[in-house]
């Protein structure tokens, strides 16, 4: 149990939270490496389908931040 | 002009911010950025989003410089961008104009003895507080005190450190913008530590005079429990045995106060260098006593010297939103005398034909970077390009040392060219920094820009996981796999474009319009000017004199005939609108006089409808020709009224309408108004009694010179609360006022002959305008600019500005600048003479479209509309020059009738269903 | 008008409004020199923490 390590599959804002996600990079903050980031133009893009699709690949958690 | 260039000691156009020089720099000393709160390097960048990011080398504590020892940083960075040899060099520059922004230093609080600022580490200053509060900051926004690290439980904020003082300091101004800030310290401290932490501003007076600042203090005071107290404390003695701070203070009843806290934060003021104002007489500019840059009322920008122009805290204490407005008014001044060379040394681009791609089986290019040590210190980024040469429709891939330098883009340009690349994806860094520089040579290769994808794998990779290579590789390569797999679907855009009308239209023939109109045509544009009542001038006519004695109906009657003149400016009186129609670049506004209706096509608008005095409702208003508003008792004086000079007495009520429950707003100009006012009475009178009766007197900036000087004249200030207000009676003929003495705590009544009520400043009603445009009107009234900091000539709607009283109360100055600002923000727009859309916009299938609207309700920009005529009448379009490409439409479409190009579903669920391994 | 005007401006001073006068006259088609003489422009603004009344991050 204590090797479980999820997988998460993000949606970004453009504007801003993909912005966050290279300032952390810009800080040397660190986080593990198993999430993998979809850019979007605005987090009203978002669709319901993007959630089932990427749970249905297998992730273990989406998250949208925006 | 001639100019010193100082040596950063680092090639600009080498280094790559990997930060290896800084890693080795055995030099540590204390960031200016974290205000000494934390330490940076000899070789440093100021702060992580720093533009340009580039390393630089202080030369002040740098060892090589100083002892020609070290030079660690030299040998560490791997581009050879470092050079410690670099020398200072003089650069002559031949320009037409200048605009000085020197802005200000913050006021070094040290000197005061009393405040123990350099004695005591829990004592800073508020910019100290910035970074203790900055999740950038020292602390990592942890609220802290820097002597212990503890978490304060109670913090108290002084005023007026640095200002509207001149017993231990030589600034007599208000520095204006302090109030502000501390609120808001206080408020997000709150934030940071919880309801638990107690807040206490120590204040002279409040001064929250902006947009909505008014409300900001109401809720930090009732909801946010924020204690104001109006003292002025004179020590802090620390508390033996601790870290702790004893204030002592008189309280507003007049018995001393002692109250401990665990910190002091000193709310400093602005103050014009020594430095700024050795610039200042290098050019030869007069400044004023307070060390400012002097300006003229009705030419706000304009230094002493013909073509320099000032913005900013250089021209005065102010705030963010007034410095740029200031600083596109001076842009603007500085278009006028310049518009002749226009264009005149400024390059157009060469264009590559586009090759025609449809139809074409993708072929893709995979550019994967090294970035140095930067992503190959901990990719392996050789195996990343194999991999990629794996994946389908992957032509070609490589690995380069830097992919953003000249001679690889020139080569890359070559690549596309030689293997007849249609499609490409670059594995580097970020697209939000080099999505453009890549396009470019895209565009210089002849293929469409959007044909492109980024894989972010430095940032978002090899900056965040270097501690884990294996993985770190592994996600890249899964990045590089989804971003081909997104390529590959790409389609090459069309940006269409729009022709903008030249012309403008201005609603408002007040100063603030009169200005943004007179600053259009003499940058070269037909302008007209839509005033409903039958003369130009508004509210300025009604007003006496500025606060530096010049005569208003005079100069506005100037400015009147220089539009009256200007054969680029076309006025239109008795004017109202009717109808708009169009958007940006392409409006066609109705108008309607007496005679009927027609249209004027014009590019741009820029709303000045201004705003009239609140007509008193209390204090005996309308029952005695005695009991004035402000504006009347001007209009007394332009008429040199006889009365005046014989009066015994005179009272002054200010927030007649302002500042009430009602009306949650600070009218900004009143207090100064009647100061003013007030000074105007002594001349004719000096020994005539005079009160003012205020809750805050807020003559910012330095207006508070004319508060001091009143103050000597003689006049009386006594403050009132809003919940016991001076009750005004007349009795046997006579007016009488009695308030509350805030001082001796006693009734006072005032008998007086002259009662002047500051009343007010009210928004015109412009509900129909803000409907015609798509623009929004806050509760008080007043337009809503696009960002009250950043945006505050303008809206988020395109090609639509604001300008004077419609955004928020304003002096003529402020108001004669923002019309210039609005111009200026217009001009940008329009000298672009077209418009360019972005390529990823929003389409709608009118096959699918079962005109539901929700895409026609929920856009934020009103981009789509139904379709008017033709087979498709009813169902939705989506104009391209108004969408934004947020895709929001896209997402609520029932029907899936509308596509978003370059994020497009069938792109997403590609990138989605090629995360394969990455998610299994 | 003189004949001889010279379509470029120097602005001094890179904080919040030195960039919004370079920026304003570069959209207007003027060539601008944006001097500075810190390493990077930004000025009071980028070391405030949050800006009021929305409390937007200042950077």
């Amino acid at each position: 149990m204590s090797d479980w390590e999820p997988k998460i599959v993000s949606f970004l804002c453009n504007w801003c939270s993909y912005g966050a996600a290279d300032l952390a990079g810009v800080g040397r903050m660190e986080y593990p490496p198993n999430i993998r980031v979809i850019r979007i133009p605005c987090a009203g893009r978002m669709s319901a389908k993007f959630f089932l699709a990427a749970l249905r690949q297998g992730a273990d958690g989406v998250w949208v931040s925006g | 002009m001639e100019l010193i260039k100082y040596p950063r000691y680092v090639d600009e156009s080498k280094c790559i911010a990997c930060n290896a020089c800084a890693e080795k720099c055995p030099k540590k000393v204390p960031s200016e950025y974290d205000t000494g709160l934390a330490k940076r390097k000899a070789i440093y960048v100021p702060y992580a989003q720093a533009v340009p990011l580039k390393y630089c080398v202080d030369p002040e504590t740098c060892i090589y410089i100083l002892k020609k020892r070290c030079g660690a940083c030299v040998k560490k960075c791997p581009t050879g961008a470092v050079d410690l040899e670099q020398q200072e060099e003089t650069v002559a520059l031949n320009v037409g104009s200048v605009i000085l922004t020197a802005g200000f230093q913050p006021f070094d609080p040290s000197q005061f003895d009393s405040y123990g600022y350099a004695k005591h580490p829990n004592v800073v200053t508020s910019m100290e507080m910035e970074r203790i509060l900055s999740a950038s900051g020292p602390t990592g926004g942890h609220l802290v005190r820097p002597s212990d690290d503890k978490e304060p439980q109670k913090i108290a904020w002084f005023q007026c450190v640095g200002s509207r003082d001149l017993n231990r300091c030589d600034n007599s101004y208000c520095s204006s913008v302090c109030c502000m800030y501390a609120i808001k310290e206080a408020v997000v401290a709150k934030e940071h530590a919880g309801d638990g932490l107690d807040c206490a501003i120590f204040y002279m007076d409040m001064r929250t005079h902006g947009k909505d600042f008014e409300r900001f203090y109401d809720n930090a005071r009732e909801k946010q429990g924020v204690r104001f107290i109006s003292s002025r404390v004179h020590t802090i003695d620390p508390v033996p045995n601790s870290d702790d701070l004893e204030l002592r203070y008189v309280d507003e009843n007049g018995d001393i106060q002692k109250e401990v806290f665990d910190m002091v934060v000193l709310s400093i003021g602005l103050e014009t260098s020594a430095q700024q104002r050795a610039l200042a007489k290098k050019l030869g500019i007069k400044l004023s006593d307070n060390h400012f840059c002097q300006t003229a009322t009705f030419d706000p920008v304009a230094t002493s010297r013909k073509g320099i122009y000032v913005s900013g805290a250089f021209q005065g204490p102010k705030d963010i939103p007034q410095s740029v407005i200031d600083a596109s008014a001076a842009a603007s001044a500085a278009g006028e005398i310049l518009a002749d060379a226009r264009g005149s040394q400024t390059k157009a681009k060469e264009i590559v034909p586009e090759t025609d791609i449809i139809g074409q089986r993708p072929r893709i290019g995979v550019f994967v970077c090294k970035c140095g040590i930067n992503i190959a210190g901990v990719v392996d980024v050789p195996a990343v390009a194999d991999y990629a040469k794996t994946l389908p429709y992957v032509e070609y891939a490589t690995d380069n040392l830097y992919s953003c330098s000249q001679d690889t883009q020139d080569n890359m340009v070559e690549i596309i060219k030689k293997e007849k690349l249609n499609r490409i994806v670059v594995a580097a860094c970020t697209p939000k920094t080099h999505e453009p520089l890549f396009q470019e040579s895209m565009i210089n290769a002849g293929l469409n820009k959007y044909l492109f994808e980024m894989a972010n794998i430095r940032n978002q990779d090899s900056w965040v996981h270097k501690n884990n290579p294996e993985l770190a590789t592994q996600k890249a390569m899964d990045l590089v796999r989804m971003a081909v797999s997104k390529v590959a679907l790409k389609e090459a855009l069309k940006e269409s474009e729009l022709k903008i009308n030249q012309t403008a239209m201005v609603v408002g023939g007040g100063v603030a319009g009169m200005a943004a109109a007179q600053s259009l045509a003499q940058q070269g544009y037909e302008t007209h000017i839509i005033e409903k009542s039958d003369h130009l001038g508004g509210q300025a006519l009604n007003i006496y004199k500025t606060t530096s004695g010049e005569d208003v109906r005079s100069k506005v009657k100037d400015l009147i005939k220089a539009i009256d003149q200007d054969k680029r400016v076309h006025t239109h009186l008795n004017t109202t609108i009717a109808a708009v129609d169009g958007f940006v670049g392409n409006f066609k506004s109705t108008l309607a006089n007496a005679d009927g209706e027609y249209s004027l096509e014009h590019g741009v608008v820029v709303m000045a409808t201004g705003g009239s005095a609140f007509e008193p409702d209390e204090y005996e208003y309308g029952n005695d020709p005695r009991i004035v508003t402000s504006l009347q008792l001007d209009k007394m004086m332009m008429a040199k009224d006889p009365s005046l000079a014989s009066l015994q007495s005179a009272v002054f009520i200010q927030c007649v309408g302002s500042r009430e429950p009602q009306r949650p707003y600070c009218s900004r100009v009143c207090c100064t108004h009647s100061v003013h006012n007030a000074l105007e009475l002594k001349k004719l009178n000096p020994d005539m009694p005079i009160y003012i009766l205020h809750r805050d007197v807020r003559t910012y900036g330095e207006r508070e010179l004319l508060y001091k000087e009143a103050r000597e004249a003689g006049v009386i200030f006594i403050r009132y609360e809003l919940d016991n207000k001076p009750q005004v009676a007349i009795k046997n003929g006579a007016i009488t006022v009695n308030v509350i003495d805030h001082i001796l705590g006693r009734p006072l009544e005032l008998e007086t002959d002259l009662l002047t009520l500051a009343s007010a400043v009210l928004p015109n009603k412009a509900n129909d305008l803000a409907q015609f445009f798509k623009v929004p009107i806050n509760d008080d009234g007043f337009f809503v600019e696009r960002h009250a900091k950043l945006g505050p000539v303008e809206f988020a709607t395109d090609g639509v500005f604001l300008c004077g009283i419609a955004h928020y109360p304003k002096p003529l100055d402020e108001s004669i600048a923002q019309g210039k600002a609005a111009a200026s923000r217009a001009v940008t727009l329009l000298a672009r003479k077209t418009l360019h859309t972005s390529g990823e916009v929003a389409e709608t299938n009118p096959m699918w479209c079962s005109s539901c609207g929700v895409c026609v309700s929920i856009c934020p920009y009103s981009a789509p509309t139904f379709t008017e005529e033709g087979p498709f009448t009813g169902k939705a379009q989506i104009n391209p020059v108004l969408c934004k490409g947020c895709g929001l439409c896209v997402a609520s479409c029932r029907s899936g009738a509308i596509h978003l190009k370059g994020f497009d579903n069938d792109q997403i669920f590609a990138q989605i269903f090629s995360l394969d391994e990455a998610v299994r | 008008m003189s004949k001889d005007v010279i379509g470029s401006v120097m602005v001094v001073g890179g904080g919040i409004a030195g960039m919004q006068s370079a920026l304003d006259l570069a959209d207007s088609g003027y060539y601008v020199y944006l001097v500075e003489k810190g390493p990077s422009i930004g000025g009071v603004m980028a070391q405030l923490d949050k800006t009021f009344p929305t409390n937007d991050c200042a950077m």
